[in-house]
């Protein structure tokens, strides 16, 4: 393992640590990330990221994908929240709403997260068009 | 998944995807690919094209960012090469915001109790396994170049004193150098001027079989033999009303000596312009054929030849139903006139060429009538 030897700490507290962390990186290699590792490899080359271990890769690769997946959770139940109801009349179905990411769940659930991805609205047809979604909320 | 219904124009948010390209468009192509499986895997149907642009931008620039903070802190530590720590302390960076369990405690030494670990432990033990669709090569490829070989290892020794052989060899001279190329052929003008002769002597013999059998087929005289022409006698020449080819007569009918008539009908000959198709050729193929074959005994063949009979023809209008109109003298004089001369292949044949390219001429103007 690496930077193992820059502490001094009770040996006994260190190796279960030690094997914690094994047996955790050897449960990363079983899990096979949808990111790919050589997409994360070229961006992590990109930004300076150096280390020849595949298992530093798929833990920042299942880092990311969990962090999306947060992200497309919240999104998810944005959607699923709106009141807005679509009657398909073929179906003869109410309630029937395809779950689709929209740009505005997915900004609603990125402010959580710090990252603001708000939309310009096209036209304005309302009187609180372009306004903070916060005030426009209440 | 599917592309759901746009919220906002699509033209426009293509665009600027396009101009958001600055990773490059294949990384972003698989990581769009990844994003969409991960929304497929949390639940969604559709997306819209904005959205996942914006999603695919944000996990490239987690990754960046982690990558950075992971460089940073491993700097920091006065290493080149990360590790498990300084990864780990990026992911705290960048959980901060959201908040984990444990972010007040500070872990170095135990890594695996650290909150961002403990979440992402649970993350895999919890999620499904979706591995990426397609099969990802190695990228970017780096190409191998191929370096200009220096001097040494070339073999060769710089002109100039000061350049280093280790420097990369100066291009051959033919590729700066134009030099003129000449073809290298051995010429013998002998083997040139009797080659070309020959070519000569091909070339009108096949001319003149060429025209001997237009004679021949134009004839209707009962002669069917290969060599009409030169059978036949002298009373065919008044059945062939209707045709234009008249069929030579023999020397004996004509009456004719030779002798007398060449230094009269020379200078007449060489007047004549017009000739029909057949009266010219006859003596021509005769002499060329006896020529070429036998070689340089023209005269003795000369007397198995007839002579031809020659229509006169009006200026401008071909009158070819004209037997009775024979002007014997035409035929008798060419003819005549290469009896004299025996040893001048060359003469001979030059007469015959003019002859030939003369009835040529005419001929174009046959298929007018």
């Amino acid at each position: 393992m690496n930077g193992q030897t820059s502490h001094q700490q009770p040996k006994d507290g260190r190796h279960d640590d030690d094997t914690a962390l094994t047996e955790f990186l050897a449960s990363l290699m079983d899990y096979t990330p949808t990111i790919p590792d050589e997409l994360v490899e070229h961006y992590l080359a990109k930004s300076g990221f150096q280390c020849p271990d595949t298992r530093l890769t798929r833990l920042v690769a299942v880092a990311t994908q969990k962090f999306i997946a947060d992200v497309a959770t919240d999104a998810l139940q944005q959607c699923k929240a709106r009141p807005a109801v679509i009657k398909d009349k073929r179906d003869k179905q109410q309630k029937e709403k395809r779950l689709i990411l929209t740009m505005e769940d997915l900004s609603k659930a990125l402010r959580e997260y710090g990252v603001n991805v708000k939309h310009q609205e096209y036209f304005a047809d309302t009187p609180t068009a372009g306004l903070d979604p916060a005030s426009r909320d209440e | 998944m599917s592309d759901g219904g746009e919220a906002e124009g699509t033209r426009d948010e293509q665009n600027g995807s396009n101009l958001r390209s600055g990773d490059g468009d294949y990384s972003r192509a698989i990581s769009r690919v990844a994003m969409a499986q991960i929304c497929e895997g949390v639940g969604f149907e559709g997306f819209n094209e904005s959205a996942l642009d914006s999603l695919v931008d944000i996990a490239i620039r987690y990754v960046c960012e982690l990558g950075k903070t992971t460089r940073f802190y491993a700097n920091s530590a006065g290493r080149t090469g990360c590790n498990i720590f300084d990864v780990v302390q990026g992911l705290e960076d960048l959980g901060k915001p959201l908040g984990f369990t444990g972010a007040s405690e500070v872990h170095t030494d135990c890594v695996v109790s650290s909150g961002a670990i403990r979440e992402i432990k649970e993350y895999v033990d919890m999620a499904d396994e979706v591995p990426f669709a397609q099969p990802v090569p190695q990228f970017p490829v780096i190409r191998e170049r191929r370096m200009i070989p220096s001097f040494l290892q070339m073999g060769e020794t710089p002109a100039f004193k000061h350049v280093p052989q280790w420097l990369p060899a100066f291009p051959d001279a033919h590729t700066y150098v134009r030099t003129p190329v000449w073809n290298e052929r051995l010429s013998d003008p002998r083997t040139d001027k009797i080659e070309l002769a020959r070519q000569h002597r091909k070339a009108e013999r096949s001319l003149l079989n060429l025209q001997q059998r237009l004679v021949c087929n134009g004839s209707s005289v009962a002669t069917t033999s290969a060599e009409p022409c030169n059978g036949g006698n002298g009373s065919g020449v008044n059945n062939n009303g209707n045709l234009s080819l008249e069929k030579p007569l023999e020397a004996e009918d004509i009456g004719v000596s030779r002798v007398s008539i060449p230094p009269k009908l020379s200078s007449q000959a060489q007047t004549e312009k017009q000739v029909s198709l057949l009266e010219t050729f006859a003596p021509a193929i005769e002499a060329m054929k006896d020529g070429l074959d036998s070689g340089s005994d023209g005269e003795k063949t000369f007397p198995e030849k007839r002579d031809s009979v020659f229509l006169e023809l009006k200026g401008g209008k071909k009158v070819f139903g004209e037997p009775l109109d024979l002007k014997i003298r035409k035929a008798v004089g060419r003819t005549s006139s290469w009896f004299g001369h025996e040893g001048e292949k060359d003469d001979k044949k030059r007469r015959v060429e003019f002859i030939l390219r003369q009835s040529l001429e005419n001929q174009q103007e046959l298929p007018q009538l």
